[in-house]
């Protein structure tokens, strides 16, 4: 059994000025141990997807359905109190903001401390020593003095790695990490997901990478879901999507980064704005800005199905394989310093 | 254009081919204690010695982590900080000391595009006088012309010209951002200097912009200043590039010469730190990794700044000495680097860059 298996799930949102589909029919698992990358530009639905997961949706205009069942518990029917023992405790979460995800009047020992109060019966020394055992695991130098700070007396990276701290207290079996790294600098970026790998390493917990980089995920993802306009557009093992992909929408998205082995003089550019979840485009919700949109995507919503002989690769494209193969190949054809086979 | 506009344009026409030279220029923030009398205990060397030259026509990219000076250094070329010692010299003359009227010419030909393009445009203002302002206040034209040119400018950028009539709330984060770049062009300036353009952008809207970006500088035959920590964007769209910590330029180069030979241990630090987008390449390689933060500029390391956080770091001559900015044997003549013992190769492992000591090798400085 996987230990987290989204079935369908939806989240839709009403607002004054009509139903906002955030999530629209989103199916997938993740096992023990393995990391799933989730992509896509604002407003795909990609957070929203895990605060669903998490309870964390205001319980107000809120509509979910669909099943999230975490070692086989659906966690979208769990009650209140349920949850609260799940969050924190098997699932944890790692927000972007590190600057406002801690409380700015209590030092960070206090806060750790706390999260170990909740869930264990233990006293307040020990939690104390918990926090502090986790704060040298994630490098914090001089981890005995900076128990005792404020928040304001970090860096933003250093921040980032108490937030880790912080979720790894209680060894969950899941971490959810909303773009740990975005608001970060390069060399600090490369610091967390090392952070990252190697505790996942050690502690054998799955995650959960939510990003807009695509170098993120093709670092440490082993699966990968890319994300348009609250749909999965494709869903891959990490080789497939980046060596095969299949999706104009990913095809976008690989061409428009600029590479450090590449020279491009233009990048390939998607046209146009995505579209509003208020009225999302009918039939395929990327045909207004995709290049290889035909009369079908106007009218008819292409089903998530498996590519051929690929079980594991799924894609929601009315594209014939042939042309698909063979636009996948030339893309990567442009990237030099990589031969395509 | 007006007659005394176009005057002033010809006037500023007269000089050399180096469109902006900066010499040592050096901001320093005074750090003050006590409320009645204030008393300056320290500074934050926030640029602390930079000197280049732009030409016309090129982009110049600025790289860094946050904190390392490359906003104050754009906001003191464009004199909205007054610069504490140095010299910046904008078509021949010295602009560094101009009073506010007499930098207003200066103004017309240097433009900014910010990073935030939430906040850098007033939400309460139409995009047409948004857009409008700057030839406004410069009197380049009657209400109809400038109008007229408004649209044209958005139609550029590749607005709708029915939209000068909307407020920045009516659109995306990257219209938005049109509206940064229509606005900065409107007085058609010579010098842009854009302070992380695109940071705030998802990857497909990022890539319209730089694409616009670029096809604006044929058209217009513009410079760039190109202030990123995205350092694939800045390979993207730079001719050349500075590295910048804590305040100093590290290593200067062509953009091939710097990121295909990096000789400097972080510029190399972070080329090895950016993700790269194919799973295959990013398993094969070994990555140096930085530890720890950027120093506080308040107090800046001894000798080199980066000596604190450096893989190659000898002691008793990294913490004591100063490297130079200078260009090195088997080094192109447009790159040079600041570093007693710069990187022989390119790519190194974490080992091998380790594994270097001063005494086994021959130090490679300047002396």
């Amino acid at each position: 059994m996987a230990l987290l298996e989204v079935i369908d799930l939806k989240t839709h949102f009403r607002t004054g000025d009509g139903v906002v589909k955030a999530v629209d029919g989103v199916n997938f698992k993740v096992e023990s141990g393995q990391t799933l990358g989730i992509v896509g530009e604002s407003g795909s639905g990609k957070s929203v997807t895990c605060l669903t997961i998490m309870g964390l949706n205001a319980k107000r205009n809120t509509i979910s359905s669909g099943q999230a069942l975490f070692k086989g518990e659906d966690l979208l029917k769990a009650k209140g109190d349920r949850l609260r023992q799940i969050r924190g405790n098997d699932i944890a979460m790692i927000f972007q903001d590190p600057m406002t995800s801690l409380n700015p009047v209590y030092t960070i020992g206090k806060q750790l401390a706390e999260a170990v109060l909740l869930h264990n019966d233990v006293s307040k020394s020990q939690a104390r020593a918990r926090a502090l055992e986790l704060l040298k695991e994630v490098g914090i130098p001089r981890a005995e003095t900076r128990i005792d700070d404020y928040p304001h007396q970090f860096s933003g990276g250093m921040r980032q790695r108490v937030m880790i701290a912080m979720a790894l207290l209680n060894n969950p079996d899941l971490l959810i990490a909303d773009e740990p790294t975005t608001a970060l600098d390069v060399t600090m970026q490369a610091q967390i997901l090392n952070l990252i790998a190697k505790l996942q390493k050690d502690y054998g917990s799955a995650v959960i990478m939510i990003t807009h980089d695509l170098g993120v995920v093709a670092e440490i993802a082993d699966d990968v879901i890319v994300m348009y306009a609250a749909e999965v557009a494709e869903q891959a093992p990490v080789d497939r999507i980046f060596n095969n992909p299949q999706h104009p929408y990913t095809w976008g998205l690989m061409g428009s980064l600029p590479r450090l082995n590449a020279d491009v003089e233009r990048l390939v550019q998607i046209e146009g704005q995505p579209p509003s979840l208020l009225h999302p485009p009918r039939g395929c919700r990327f045909h207004p800005r995709c290049a290889y949109a035909m009369a079908v995507c106007r009218t008819d919503d292409p089903a998530l199905a498996a590519v051929p002989g690929e079980p594991n690769h799924l894609q929601a494209c009315h594209l014939d394989q042939a042309t698909k193969d063979r636009v996948s190949a030339e893309l990567l054809g442009t990237f030099a310093g990589k031969a395509t086979a | 254009m007006t007659a005394v506009a176009a005057e002033q344009q010809s006037e500023l026409d007269l000089h050399g081919d180096e469109l902006l030279v900066v010499k040592d220029l050096q901001k320093h923030f005074p750090v003050t204690k006590g409320i009645l009398f204030k008393h300056k205990i320290g500074a934050v060397k926030a640029v602390d010695g930079v000197s280049f030259a732009v030409n016309e026509g090129e982009t110049i990219g600025v790289v860094g982590e946050s904190g390392c000076g490359k906003s104050t250094m754009a906001r003191c070329i464009v004199r909205l900080l007054d610069p504490t010692s140095g010299q910046i010299t904008f078509r021949g003359s010295d602009i560094t000391t101009l009073s506010r009227a007499a930098m207003r010419p200066y103004r017309r030909e240097m433009m900014m595009i910010f990073q935030d393009p939430y906040a850098s445009l007033n939400s309460r203002k139409r995009v047409g006088f948004i857009v409008g302002e700057a030839l406004q206040v410069n009197k380049m034209g009657t209400p109809a012309e400038i109008k007229k040119r408004v649209q044209e400018l958005l139609e550029i950028v590749g607005l709708n010209p029915e939209h000068f009539n909307r407020f920045p709330h009516e659109f995306s984060g990257g219209q938005r951002q049109r509206i940064g770049i229509a606005r900065a062009l409107a007085i058609n300036p010579k010098l842009i200097v854009c302070d992380e353009p695109v940071s705030a952008l998802d990857v497909s809207v990022q890539a319209q912009i730089l694409n616009l970006l670029k096809d604006l500088q044929k058209e217009f035959n513009l410079t760039y200043i190109f202030i990123a920590h995205d350092l694939n964007v800045v390979r993207h769209i730079s001719d050349r590039v500075f590295v910048m910590y804590l305040g100093q330029m590290m290593e200067t180069g062509g953009r091939h010469d710097l990121y295909d030979t990096p000789k400097h241990p972080y510029t190399g630090s972070l080329l090895s730190a950016v993700p790269i987008p194919d799973p295959e390449l990013g398993r094969n390689r070994e990555r140096i990794v930085l530890e720890g933060d950027v120093p506080s500029p308040l107090n800046p390391p001894s000798g080199c700044r980066f000596h604190t956080r450096c893989p190659r770091f000898v002691e008793g001559h990294c913490d004591v000495e100063m490297p130079e900015l200078a260009t090195r044997s088997g080094m192109t003549a447009a790159h040079a680097v600041r570093c007693h013992y710069p990187l022989e190769r390119w790519p190194l492992t974490d080992v091998e860059m380790r594994g270097h000591t001063g005494a086994a090798a021959v130090p490679a400085s300047a002396e």
